[in-house]
């Protein structure tokens, strides 16, 4: 693919740096010269110093052939112009954008552009480190807002069938692993100790899986 | 109207001044410390919100939802932009002003980011500038929105062309009118009768092509040679 990344501060250069050892062909924008500096050395796509609006900076990183673009600076202004430029004007078929501010998310929602919130998306991933390390998130989809999460079944929940505890709203249990074998459970299946339980869940539904958890393991 | 102003720079606060005087209703948005306090010297301080403008609750408080306008004044491009976007999409603005900082960006302030009047004040200067060179000493008193007309403003000099000429013999093009003529300090409307006398100010809507031909006629016979021998050099 040909991807452009717009923003090459320590974001930018780190996600350029992954797509370019995926193989795929780079070029970098940035209004600063040595904001190319975070690039590793052995990176080997395009640099291109100058204003991302700018029509013949854009053409210069080669948008009109481009299957991607990522805006990716830390201004999230900049980061909605440009991805709408990219979406709207030059019809890429993959355009991802960054949101700093968190406040300015509405805006990128408006505009409807794929955006990852990386302060948000980080402290939900520090907070659930923090407060339930035994509840693991292994995948999120779009910005967090369905993940999967895996955790394991403490000895309170022995014996209890799965409908039990996960007949939640926003919840739903995708597999249970026991002694290396996963399978696809009914409501019925009865859950044993260590049972390694993944569920796809909305920040409301894990809550309230975190509830049932806390108040079984206060009987 | 109600106008919210984005940005409380010298453009936007000129325009705030000049709106409160015209009695329309206006908030002022700008989150920068130093353009505050030059914004409360000038600004009542009802009228300004202090915030960041891309920040949703900063321009629900500044009252965007009932806006007749947006104006984004601020001094950078992508952020006049996704205003201009924002406040249509979202808020059903249905004006929308966005203010060019570098004339590069012009190319985006259109139906893409929904913007209605790009303001390009570096175009309008540059424009402006070269039409003074090219006509002489006609002067543009306005540039009518739509369309490609000026009203012009152009002293006759002795000697010049046009002098003594009824006006319906003087073969002027169509796009170009002659609206008044002020002599010894009366303003008198001319007929196809009338002739022009030296010292008359003219005033004229005009098209860039008229107003050529009209600068031609009024022009003082000197500078029309050179102009004449100008053209002469480069024909051999």
């Amino acid at each position: 693919m040909k991807v452009i990344i717009v923003g090459c501060g320590r974001f930018g250069s780190e996600l350029a740096y992954r797509l370019y050892l995926a193989k795929h062909e780079v070029a970098v924008v940035d209004h600063v010269k040595d904001a190319f500096n975070n690039l590793p050395a052995d990176f080997n796509g395009r640099l291109i110093e100058g204003d991302a609006l700018n029509q013949d900076v854009l053409h210069r990183a080669g948008i009109e052939k481009a299957d991607a673009l990522a805006a990716v600076s830390n201004d999230d202004s900049l980061n909605i112009a440009v991805a709408h430029i990219a979406n709207s004007f030059y019809k890429l078929k993959r355009v991802v954008a960054r949101n700093y501010d968190p406040q300015v998310r509405p805006v990128f929602e408006r505009f409807g552009i794929q955006t990852v919130s990386s302060s948000i998306w980080g402290a939900q991933r520090l907070e659930e480190l923090i407060s339930h390390p035994e509840i693991r998130p292994v995948l999120s989809a779009g910005n967090g807002e369905v993940e999967v999460y895996e955790l394991f079944m403490p000895s309170t929940c022995a014996g209890i069938k799965l409908k039990e505890l996960f007949n939640i709203p926003e919840c739903i249990v995708v597999a249970v692993t026991r002694a290396g074998n996963a399978q696809f459970p009914d409501g019925d299946f009865i859950l044993a100790e260590d049972d390694l339980v993944h569920v796809s869940a909305t920040f409301s539904g894990i809550e309230e899986v975190r509830r049932r958890l806390n108040a079984r393991a206060e009987v | 109207m109600f106008v919210v102003i984005a940005g409380g720079g010298r453009t936007g606060s000129q325009l705030g001044r000049l709106l409160i005087q015209q009695n329309h209703e206006i908030r002022i948005i700008d989150n920068r410390k130093d353009i505050l306090s030059s914004v409360h010297h000038e600004l009542p301080t009802e009228v300004i919100i202090e915030g960041d403008p891309t920040h949703p609750d900063v321009l629900e408080q500044a009252g965007i939802q009932h806006a007749d306008v947006l104006a984004a004044c601020t001094t950078r491009d992508e952020v006049n932009l996704i205003l201009a976007y924002f406040a249509r999409s979202q808020y059903n603005v249905p004006r929308t002003i966005s203010r060019v900082n570098n004339p590069r960006n012009a190319w985006l302030f259109n139906e893409l980011f929904s913007v209605d009047v790009a303001l390009n004040q570096a175009e309008i200067l540059a424009s402006l500038i070269q039409e003074e060179m090219s006509l002489g000493d006609m002067m543009t008193l306005l540039k009518l929105r739509r369309g490609n007309y000026s009203l012009v403003e152009e002293k006759i000099v002795e000697g010049a062309p046009g002098i003594g000429i009824a006006i319906k013999d003087l073969g002027l093009p169509e796009s170009c009118v002659i609206a008044a003529i002020i002599r010894n300090g009366e303003v008198m409307l001319p007929r196809g009768i009338t002739a022009f006398k030296a010292d008359d100010e003219v005033l004229a809507i005009v098209d860039p092509q008229g107003a050529k031909q009209l600068s031609d006629l009024l022009m003082s016979p000197v500078r029309n040679n050179n102009h004449n021998s100008h053209n002469n050099h480069n024909g051999h």
